[in-house]
């Protein structure tokens, strides 16, 4: 089978080795990995703050780029949500909506390919741990994907996952929110960080670069002792992929 | 009423809020009190309430969808019930209508039921200019009646005081003796409530639905005291929005069951009144008036919309204020707004207009809560962009005031740039290698950039991974093309 891989900005930008697992995650399953190097961001920035027509472009530079009948997959629930449900409200009513649809129908969330479509096991190699997780907002909202990456969390038999008090609740990333509303955003990093510590777990973990760049980002100005790690990267080392 | 609020407006009362720790004490507990009990409640009776939201979303857009004619049917059945059916266009027509009614009576003193609609067209403030005292007589609007406050929620406006300042507030503003515990408080409320009562001619309420095929209209309330205005007075006005409107009273009642759960948790409120006109002959008791303002004020703008008319179907529970991640930090104050909140930040403009409250669209993470937990299922999140795309001139162009409402310019050059980068691989990929090789110069000169300046104030720079091409290229069996 062949897919494409579609890193997403932040996993271009800052979180590459992550990139480099999620293709070694899907490779082990024996998945023939396309990845274009023409590929972008899906979009998110401009569409949440307004900018409809600009964002439209992105939309369909995407879909033009992306044009092999292969599943598209993208290690992001908030970008799945943009690519898979927005992009067709931002089509609506326009000539090229039927070709944005056959994109969106495509695109999927690595967890829920990995438990949906490809129905993994997991061994867990890795030593007794305990972390806790955050649901990203669109990821559990908008694209509703969270479900599969806490299955494929419990075939870990030696992670011991501690549910944080405020799981569903946004960790203030919100993208260009975090910069429009500083203080606030911050008021709820903070609320964050103050349920993740209350649990003593070694590694926070999230399948969403975004609100992992937030969350670990405040955590480290403040010297916070536990650790964040992108859900991927947790996963690869757990299953003996290294790095 | 209305003037414009600006950037810095905002900025100010919201750090003000988010420095208040007793306020954030406050908001944090009783948020989350409304949210569990609400969660409990519907994980032990409702295991059908997904059915039930889909039933009461369907009975408000059905009558949304032809408002005028249900309207229209309802004037005609609450005039034979022997209602007096008022319309008023604006806030200001309203308040003129309730004053006229005042004054031709000889009323100087109003008793009022809890009514956001009352709030929206600034009734008390207007009687008060023109010598009439509104007495507020919900213990949570009476609360902030005597600190001269507005309403910080639409369903419980005094959650920003706990018990403790709220006995302070008796004490100073009653005589009373300081007290903290909740039965003693509602004694205080209780004893200067009821000589309040006595002598008042007439009341004032809102309205929960307003039931087309019967013309009557139902009110949901806790405390008995909305029901006193209702009926003690010879003169009963009540403020109608004209999205109440509902078909039946079987739809009222899909509609009460969303409501009471959604707003505080419970199957039903202690006191549900619905009201089929003014005391009729023979009767004992009941208001000898009974009028009934039916408020537009904007409301048909947004009805006009496409998408913006879903926001009429609100039933102002309030839920997505609780749920609000946004809300419950800064509170009902800081959106300096009738109607806080995710439904307040859809709302606001197109009652207000736009350009009078630009900065509140900028009060959401989009994390879509709000959208989750609406009971009648009203897109939120999405009418929140999409009030941001009517201030960058690229939405549907419908929003009141839209056309002079400030706009940054630096924000627009911002994304139409970065629109264009991210439409063209070349480019990404030169842009993505230039923040790659400059990223330690970033960390350098941050501080002084301004978006970078405001990420920094509250985070560590990013540990940048390096060059994801380069890297995919080396990975073996990965086609990259």
């Amino acid at each position: 089978m062949k897919v494409y891989f579609f890193a997403t900005c932040l996993g271009g930008a800052v979180f590459s080795q992550t990139a480099l697992n999620c293709i070694k995650l899907l490779q082990r399953e024996g998945v023939e990995v396309v990845f274009k190097k023409d590929q972008t961001c899906c979009g998110q920035p401009s569409y949440n703050s307004g900018y409809y027509d600009q964002t439209r472009q992105i939309v369909l530079h995407n879909v033009r780029l992306f044009k092999e009948d292969y599943p598209v997959i993208v290690p992001s629930g908030s970008c799945v949500g943009m690519m898979a449900h927005d992009y067709l409200e931002l089509f609506e009513g326009h000539k090229e909506y039927d070709e944005v649809k056959n994109f969106s129908l495509r695109v999927y969330e690595l967890a829920e390919f990995l438990d949906k479509k490809l129905e993994v096991h997991y061994t867990d190699l890795g030593a007794p741990i305990k972390v806790t997780w955050h649901s990203n907002c669109h990821a559990l909202r908008v694209s509703k994907v969270i479900e599969s990456a806490k299955k494929i969390i419990s075939q870990l038999s030696n992670v011991e996952l501690v549910p944080l008090q405020r799981e569903e609740e946004c960790c203030g990333f919100g993208g260009t929110f975090a910069v429009k509303e500083p203080e606030i955003s911050n008021a709820m990093v903070q609320e964050k960080i103050h349920d993740i510590e209350s649990r003593q777990v070694e590694y926070i973990l999230s399948a969403d670069a975004g609100c992992l760049l937030n969350i670990s980002g405040a955590m480290a100005k403040m010297r916070s002792k536990t650790k964040s790690m992108h859900f991927y990267d947790f996963l690869a080392q757990r299953v003996g992929l290294g790095a | 009423m209305t003037h414009t609020h600006t950037d810095h407006d905002y900025e100010q009362v919201i750090g003000e809020k988010l420095n208040d720790a007793q306020l954030r004490t406050n908001l944090r507990s009783a948020m989350d009190t409304l949210i569990h009990k609400r969660k409990d409640l519907l994980k032990e009776r409702y295991p059908e309430w997904e059915q039930l939201r889909t039933m009461g979303q369907n009975a408000k857009l059905k009558v949304l969808s032809k408002l005028d004619s249900f309207v229209q049917q309802f004037e005609e059945n609450a005039t034979k019930n022997g209602f007096v059916v008022h319309y008023a266009s604006t806030a200001r027509d309203a308040n003129e209508i309730i004053y006229n009614l005042a004054k031709e009576r000889g009323v100087e003193r109003i008793l009022k039921g809890k009514s956001m609609a009352s709030e929206e067209i600034g009734l008390n403030q207007y009687m008060k200019e023109k010598g009439i005292v509104a007495k507020e007589t919900d213990l949570g609007e009476l609360i902030i009646q005597l600190i001269d406050e507005h309403p910080v929620h639409i369903v419980v406006p005094a959650i920003h005081k706990n018990r403790h300042q709220v006995g302070k507030i008796f004490q100073e503003k009653l005589g009373a003796p300081l007290e903290s515990e909740p039965e003693k408080l509602n004694g205080i409320a209780r004893k200067h409530m009821r000589g309040e009562f006595e002598g008042f001619k007439m009341g004032i309420s809102g309205v929960n639905f307003a039931i087309a095929n019967e013309g009557a209209i139902w009110l949901v309330e806790n405390e008995g005291n909305g029901r006193m205005t209702t009926t003690a007075c010879d003169i009963h006005v009540a403020i109608c929005g004209i999205e109440k409107m509902v078909e039946s009273f079987e739809d009222a009642s899909i509609l009460n069951n969303l409501l009471c759960p959604s707003a505080v948790g419970v199957q039903i409120t202690c006191y549900q009144n619905i009201i089929t006109g003014p005391r009729q002959e023979g009767e004992l008791d009941g208001p000898k008036e009974a009028h009934i303002i039916l408020l537009d004020h904007n409301r048909s703008n947004i009805l006009a919309d496409e998408k913006y008319y879903r926001a009429l179907s609100c039933i102002r529970c309030g839920t997505c204020l609780n749920h609000c991640p946004v809300y419950d930090k800064i509170g009902g104050h800081a959106y300096l707004a009738t109607y806080p909140g995710p439904i307040g930040v859809v709302i606001t403009p197109q009652l207000f207009g736009l350009d009078n409250y630009a900065h509140i669209a900028n009060l959401c993470s989009l994390c879509g809560r709000c959208g989750e937990v609406c009971p009648v299922k009203i897109p939120l999140p999405e009418l929140i962009r999409d009030l941001r795309a009517e201030k960058t001139h690229e939405g549907r162009g419908v929003v009141r005031g839209y056309k002079d409402t400030k706009h940054s310019k630096l924000e627009e050059l911002g994304m139409k740039a970065f629109a264009k980068i991210a439409s063209n691989g070349t480019l990404w990929r030169a842009v993505m290698a230039l923040s790659g090789t400059f990223a330690p110069l970033g960390k350098l000169f941050g501080h002084y950039t301004p978006v970078l300046q405001k990420w920094l104030r509250y985070r560590e720079m990013p540990k940048v991974q390096g060059n994801l091409h380069a890297k995919i290229k080396n990975l073996p069996g990965v086609i990259y093309e």
